[in-house]
């Protein structure tokens, strides 16, 4: 496949997105910068030791969630009443923004570095193949799942196709271009969701004859569950609880009570 | 009432929250122009079209029309979001989609899946964008903030103008074409003449 | 294996059942061809089969259809899956996974087969398709005609003791046809499935073997959609031959022609085709009629041209401007762009008003390529393209309906009033397609689509109309029906230009022939003379159909084989005509 192996890329697809949610959700109750502050260099090395990506990548995959982490603090600063930094014109800075703003925006770090190491180092189809196999997930849904995907691969050259079909009647600017605007990426959208649709029914009817859903089946290359991915689990865990409870020990530790001022 | 969704539902289901959730992505790529011009104050613009997320849930609801179709529908487009388009929201953008959904299905639970009038639909944008609010408020630490009511206004109008009243100019264009004819909508219309 | 006792099939929308008293008997290891015009139910019979009607497609069911001994009601399509493959129509968008591999080991595992059997079954069903090759090419990557053969190893990979085939070649070209063929011809071989074939370019799929490659036995659909024949293949396409060719269906070539010139001579039908001293004294007969215009052009190659393509190259490949594809990182070298190589390059081309040019080439060579180009819709990679803006018509017309009504597509894009009112009824009367204006252009047959599609862009009055296959997928009525719109247009004074891998179709229509191939044009001229270049035909791997070589050789001159062509689609009555319905086909073709 086009992951790469390493160490991360060997561990279960299971498992990992379960800590990622995991890890996730507990962050959503931090408050305070210097928590997320520590949490985002350990997962930065982290990721960059265990996934083997390449720095440029590790970069261009930061730039999302960074322009997130960025709005965030922005947002919080200027909007959030307290104790006055800085002023400019009607614009004010407060410390609570501030603060409020970098935790926020460094969490978004963490599990944006989280979220693309994952990313770099997981299958999607094995990935779904784990949840089916390891959590239960339900073969149709799993399957349904796989369906969209396929539909998504085709999706930005259908795409391109209609907005073709529909350019060479359009009207035409003075440039001679053909006019689009918003009715133009309606009609096309209505277009795309109609084949699409056809595409759907005629992938339900290929699945099914294809016998998914009989019992017993097999799996032909069943995705590992070892002891390594139970001592991988519970590492992180032992991690990220020892720097919550770190923090917490220091003082710096903030939850929502936070937002209230 | 309680009827299991086959695999042509979860499949049909699967495709439409790919490909909205393709349209809204091709739809806020346009807009983030419109938005990094409103500089700190685009991180309101988003808002505008945050209703545009909403619209596989009732869409689905009133294709399929059976029990946790909406839920289901916007978990699953969430899915193919994060594990295959990598989105960095990670997997939390799964209990947003599951929060929304149940807010954009419940009105049409309370009318027991029958009724699919522009009221219905209105309601479930509303619901939709209410639900997901407090949570995102939550996650984005937007309580306490100035701006916390002019947020709420503008993500509840555009919940029930594009997550919901759109919807119903899209399931009503869709039912037209056939391509759902062999869905509860299409028996539903067939069975009415 | 399978028996269908006096089955009605009928569709809530549809006043008329589409199948009516159906009745047929499939012994383990037969094997039935089902023939029919478009609209006979020949997919429905299949979907029947298969139990997809009426547990997935809404439809009311009279009689019983059951397979190994069950009722296909009492159970579902999944448990019936294990009697029954099926190849469904366009297959290639039924690609369910990710990659080749795992496409066609989901069969496997769902019949719980030993995981450590399945490889090798993997590489002998793709090895079968003749797509060996592609084992572990990802889906998103095949092109139309890869997808179609992955999707037969798929279904064949499980061994169904009944194997269902709707329209198992639509997508390739001569090679994928005869690869599909052999892959049908050794599963038969090898463990004797009982298979249903529906295939319309029967012609090509019975390959130079003819009648001898076809399934044993043959029914035939009406209209109506009832059983109008049911016997040995040889005999039923002899004894109902006329009537196949008045419904608009494809027919091997032998059998069209000893339909058509059987009865002549007053003696028995010869069975032989183009070997038969009949046949061959009736198409030289056609040949030489001279009542009819033959439509050759000549006269308009001093006419200035209205399009001019210079040194062009032409490539997929842009800069992302409006429309980018989403990021996926998880692709890692996947997603790299190729280093800049176009598809076609050093193209020139002219098109002058009022000729038919055909574009032709291999699938993949760059013939859509070329004509979004030429349509101004992807810039050139390099050179030029001079002339007015041209009209498209893409291959598949879903993609280009806007409207809720047909009326309504005809007039998108012009400004309304009583000049636009004028034209929409003429383009649907002159279509045949005035008693449809109010129906939803989703809802029509696929002949139906495409006239709307070529009348809403003929509408536009452009001086160029570019097609991209706008033949594909149609039965012989239909694609009568589209080649008489193009070849009025032209004698309007539009300028077409049209791409096809239909050689029979292009020596029907064309007036001049540009073969495609190795990154360039490797042939532009007559397009009787391009036919006649035996190598350039060979490097866009072109067949030259029976029909066609025999004429070209036989029929004296390049009017007389445009001639006899012509006489023999005439054989085909316009489409049935409706109340108050003008004839669908121009004069130039009706006698």
């Amino acid at each position: 496949m086009t992951v790469t192996d390493s160490a991360l890329a060997r561990r279960n697809p299971t498992v990992k997105f379960a800590l990622l949610f995991a890890v996730s959700v507990a962050l959503l109750f931090v408050f305070d910068p210097f928590t997320s502050a520590a949490l985002y260099v350990i997962a930065l090395v982290a990721v960059i030791a265990s996934s083997g990506i390449r720095p440029r990548a590790l970069l261009l995959g930061h730039l999302p969630f960074v322009g997130v982490a960025v709005g965030l603090v922005l947002v919080n600063a200027l909007s959030r009443p307290g104790v006055e930094v800085v002023r400019f014109g009607v614009l004010r800075v407060t410390e609570e923004g501030l603060e409020v703003g970098a935790a926020l925006g460094l969490r978004t770090l963490v599990i944006g570095v989280l979220s693309l190491g994952f990313i770099v180092s997981t299958d999607g189809v094995r990935l779904m193949t784990s949840l089916h196999e390891h959590a239960r997930l339900g073969l149709r849904v799993t399957y349904a799942v796989l369906a969209g995907y396929r539909t998504l691969e085709e999706l930005p050259r259908e795409w391109q196709l209609i907005r073709h079909a529909h350019a060479v009647r359009a009207g035409v600017d003075r440039r001679g271009r053909p006019r689009g605007g918003l009715g133009a990426f309606g009609r096309a959208a209505f277009a795309l969701l109609v084949v699409s649709l056809r595409r759907a029914e005629r992938l339900a009817i290929a699945l099914e004859s294809r016998g998914l859903g009989l019992s017993p089946r097999t799996t032909w290359r069943p995705v590992a569950l070892t002891a390594t991915d139970g001592v991988f689990a519970a590492g992180v865990i032992a991690v990220v609880g020892g720097v919550i409870t770190a923090s917490a020990a220091f003082g710096a530790l903030r939850g929502a009570e936070v937002l209230a001022g | 009432m309680w009827k299991r969704l086959t695999l042509k539902d979860l499949v049909l289901v699967a495709v439409l929250g790919t490909v909205l959730g393709f349209l809204y992505w091709a739809l806020v790529q346009a807009w983030t122009a419109l938005s990094v011009l409103m500089g700190p104050a685009g991180d309101l613009a988003q808002h505008f079209l945050l209703g545009g997320w909403l619209i596989v849930a009732p869409i689905a609801v009133a294709i399929v029309r059976k029990p946790f179709v909406g839920v289901i529908a916007e978990i699953l487009a969430s899915i193919v979001e994060v594990v295959f388009l990598g989105s960095a929201v990670g997997p939390l953008l799964i209990v947003a989609a599951a929060i929304q959904g149940a807010g954009s299905e419940l009105p049409f639970a309370l009318t027991r899946y029958r009724r699919f009038g522009w009221a219905v639909y209105a309601l479930s944008g509303l619901c939709g964008a209410g639900f997901v609010f407090f949570y995102s408020a939550f996650r984005s630490g937007w309580y306490g903030q100035d701006l916390f009511l002019l947020r709420l206004v503008v993500q509840l109008v555009s919940g029930i103008v594009l997550g919901g009243l759109l919807a119903k100019v899209v399931v009503d264009g869709l039912a037209k074409t056939g391509v759902v004819d062999n869905f509860a909508i299409g028996r539903e219309l067939a069975r009415k003449g | 294996m399978l028996s269908i006792e006096a089955v009605t099939v009928a569709f809530t929308r549809r006043r008329d059942p589409v199948l009516r008293d159906v009745c047929l008997d499939l012994a383990p290891g037969e094997q039935v061809l089902v023939l029919g015009s478009s609209g006979a139910g020949k997919s429905t019979l299949l979907q029947l089969v298969s139990g997809v009607i009426p547990h997935s497609v809404v439809a009311t069911v009279d009689g019983t259809v059951t397979v190994g001994g069950v009722d296909t009601r009492d159970t579902t399509v999944v448990e019936l899956s294990r009697t029954v493959g099926l190849l469904a129509q366009d297959p290639a968008s039924g690609v369910c996974l990710p990659t080749v591999e795992e496409e066609v080991a989901l069969p496997l595992e769902n019949r719980a087969v030993d995981p450590a059997a399945i490889s090798g079954r993997i590489d002998t069903a793709l090895a079968a398709a003749g797509v060996g090759h592609l084992r572990e090419r990802r889906t998103a990557r095949l092109s139309g005609g890869e997808g179609q053969r992955v999707s037969l190893a798929a279904a064949l990979v499980a061994e169904p003791a009944v194997l269902l085939l709707d329209e198992p070649t639509s997508m390739l070209d001569s090679a994928g046809v005869a690869a599909v063929r052999s892959a049908i011809a050794s599963s038969v071989a090898r463990y004797a499935p009982a298979v249903i074939l529906v295939e319309h370019r029967l012609d090509e799929f019975a390959g130079r073997a003819g009648l001898d490659a076809l399934p044993g036995r043959s029914i035939v659909l009406d209209a109506a959609g009832a059983v109008a024949a049911d016997g040995p293949t040889r005999e039923v396409l002899s004894v109902h031959g006329r009537d196949l060719i008045a419904a608009g269906c494809w027919l091997p070539l032998e059998s069209e022609l000893d339909a058509v010139f059987g009865g002549r001579s007053g003696a028995a039908p010869s069975h032989t085709g183009l070997s038969s001293p009949g046949v061959r004294a009736g198409l030289l007969e056609f040949a030489g009629a001279t009542e009819i215009a033959s439509p050759v052009l000549a006269a308009t190659e001093l006419a200035a041209p209205v399009l001019a393509a210079t040194g062009l190259a032409v490539s997929r490949e842009r800069r992302p401007r409006r429309t980018r594809e989403p990021r996926r990182p998880r692709r890692g070298r996947d997603a790299r762009p190729e280093p800049f190589a176009p598809v076609l390059a050093g193209v020139d081309l002219e098109v002058r008003p009022g000729e038919i040019v055909a574009l032709l080439g291999a699938n993949g060579a760059g013939k859509s390529t070329l004509l979004l180009t030429l349509a101004g819709l992807l810039p050139p990679a390099a050179g030029t393209v001079v002339g007015a803006r041209p009209g498209m018509v893409f291959q598949n017309p879903e993609h280009q309906f806007v409207a809720h009504t047909v009326a309504g597509e005809i007039g998108f894009g012009l400004a309304p009033g009583p000049a636009t009112d004028a034209l929409v009824a003429r383009l649907l009367d002159d279509h045949g397609l005035a008693h449809l204006a109010q129906q939803h252009p989703h809802r029509l047959s696929g002949g139906e689509k495409r006239r709307v599609s070529v009348a809403a862009m003929l509408a536009h009055g452009r001086a160029v109309l570019l097609a991209d296959e706008p033949t594909f997928a149609l039965d012989r009525r239909a694609t009568i029906g589209v080649t008489s719109a193009l070849r009025a247009a032209a004698t309007d004074g539009t300028a077409v230009v049209f791409s096809s891998h239909d050689l029979r179709t292009v020596a029907t229509l064309a007036d001049r022939a540009v073969v495609i191939a190795e990154g360039g044009v490797v042939a532009d001229g007559p397009v009787f003379d391009v036919l006649r270049d035996a190598s350039a035909l060979e490097s866009a791997s072109i067949e030259l159909p029976a029909l066609v070589e025999w004429l070209l050789q036989n029929a004296g001159s390049d009017a007389g084989v445009r001639r006899a062509l012509l006489r023999l689609d005439e054989q085909v009555p316009a489409d049935r005509p409706a109340v108050g319905q003008t004839a669908a086909v121009p004069s130039t073709v009706a006698s």
